[in-house]
């Protein structure tokens, strides 16, 4: 496996330092090869910088993958948003060459260039792709059969599958696959491939962002879900801190909502506040004691066990 | 300016189709939400009227319908070039205002949290980029010939 560069993203080192934590308790349990490295911006967040202005879109990005490019490191991120518009700008330098020639004459003036070689991932498809379910089904210490799972995917993990290229963009299946891995049940749901909408808390629409988290989130609480389980932090704001508010105004909906890589840190013997999870807005601990609950009863085979040691036919 | 970021070829076909507005969130979840209108009225050169609309900002981009187009084309290109004229005008949400601000001053939208880093034992987090960016985007503004 090649050594790759982690791209934390501002969001989740500004908001959400957790997120780092139980990122990086789970690639340090995996003995993966990741660094950290000097230099990089904001991917850019496109809808923001892209609306205002393009060239700065595309330069801030391409400066950020040169980063990685020069270092012959691969990039893996916990973010979507950032694996999404970085995957973008390098796709679309890589087709234009005159742009790309541009892009680069501006990057040589501070010592930088572009190369596009450098493999960009979201740290969901690179646990299926790279790091393979066996290889988490070895490692982990319990699994969380008797779990009802719903997953979010986000769209930028998946979208644009032009430049993400990582799983069928309508009909993905890589999230699904690691949770079934994990002995959970996933979820299918109306809204599963819904946008999350937070996108309407960034232009002054926040009672149209609640609107979005609502409708799934009722879908959830209907179904029964155990927690809603994703891997981007806008995402994660969405389902995290505006169902907190909801809450406060007194609508409760009672849905944990769980990253990725804290439930890949669960399953690994972390507990909850190791994790950070603790600093959630909306309490996870209904997860957690349904699951230890779980985990007490003896598991199904326990009994064919004790019938093959105990006193047999043979005496 | 739209003539060069839109094109118009596909956009007519668009105005013929409409598929995508059935797997549109934003269409299925906001009043109002129609981009099938804002395509015709930009053909018909009379899309003045929407660059003060909050609708052109509602685009989630969520890149669904670029995924189910027949053309891989998708009615957030015509949203996301309205967007951007809006833009130019100044007639952007306050909220993108200042985030851009942040953006261009610092080059991140927010900076690491460093109490709470310590609280969970993190590291001292990697050297910003934000000088160098800084000095990128001046030389781009000089290329393009406008004041630094
Ligand atoms: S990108 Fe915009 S227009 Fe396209 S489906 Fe998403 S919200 Fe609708
Ligand atoms: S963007 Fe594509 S799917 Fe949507 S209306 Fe236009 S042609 Fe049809």
């Amino acid at each position: 496996m090649r050594e790759f560069a982690v791209f934390w993203g501002c969001t989740i080192q500004a908001r959400f330092p957790f997120i780092e934590k139980s990122t990086r308790l789970v690639l340090e349990s995996f003995g993966l090869p990741y660094r950290d490295i000097d230099g990089f911006t904001c991917c850019p967040e496109k809808s923001l910088v892209n609306n205002v202005d393009r060239g700065a879109f595309v330069l801030t990005a391409a400066r950020n993958v040169a980063l990685v490019d020069e270092l012959g490191l691969d990039l893996v991120s916990p973010c979507t948003g950032c694996v999404s518009n970085l995957s973008t700008v390098k796709g679309e330098l890589n087709s234009d060459p005159r742009e790309k020639a541009e892009v680069n004459g501006l990057l040589r003036e501070v010592g930088r260039e572009f190369k596009g070689a450098s493999k960009l991932q979201h740290l969901v498809p690179f646990f299926h792709d790279t790091v393979g379910i066996h290889k988490i089904k070895q490692k982990i210490k319990r699994d969380f059969a008797g779990m009802r799972i719903a997953l979010h995917y986000g769209c930028h993990m998946i979208r644009p599958s032009h430049a993400l290229k990582n799983d069928d963009p309508l009909n993905p299946v890589k999230f699904d696959n690691i949770i079934r891995g994990l002995g959970a049940e996933s979820l299918q749901f109306l809204t599963k491939l819904m946008c999350c909408g937070q996108g309407l808390d960034r232009v002054d629409a926040h009672d149209r962002a609640l609107d979005f988290a609502r409708v799934k989130l009722k879908e959830l609480k209907a179904i029964g879900a155990d927690a809603l389980v994703l891997c981007c932090p806008s995402c994660f704001l969405q389902f995290d801190n505006n169902q907190f508010l909801m809450e406060k105004e007194g609508e409760k909906l009672g849905v944990p909502v769980i990253y990725f890589t804290e439930l890949l840190g669960l399953a690994l013997g972390y507990d909850a506040t190791e994790l950070g999870m603790t600093s959630h807005r909306v309490d996870c601990s209904p997860f957690i004691s349904k699951w230890e609950a779980l985990s007490r009863r003896p598991s199904p085979s326990a009994s064919m066990e004790a019938g093959l040691t105990g006193p047999s036919a043979l005496g | 300016m739209l003539e060069t970021r839109l094109n118009f070829k596909l956009l007519e076909m668009c105005s013929r189709c409409g598929a995508c507005y059935s797997i549109c969130p934003s269409c299925m979840n906001i009043p109002g939400y129609d981009p099938r209108e804002v395509i015709r009225d930009i053909l018909s050169g009379d899309h003045e009227r929407w660059l003060s609309s909050r609708h052109i900002w509602e685009c989630l981009e969520c890149h669904y319908c670029v995924e189910i187009c027949y053309q891989h084309y998708g009615f957030e290109n015509a949203m996301t070039a309205l967007r951007m004229v809006a833009a130019k005008k100044g007639m952007h949400p306050p909220q993108v205002k200042r985030g851009w601000d942040m953006f261009v001053k610092t080059g991140k939208l927010g900076e690491p949290a460093l109490p709470a880093r310590k609280k969970f034992g993190l590291p001292e987090p990697k050297a910003s980029g934000g000088d160098e960016f800084r000095k990128l985007y001046a030389l781009l503004k000089e290329k393009r010939g406008e004041a630094k």
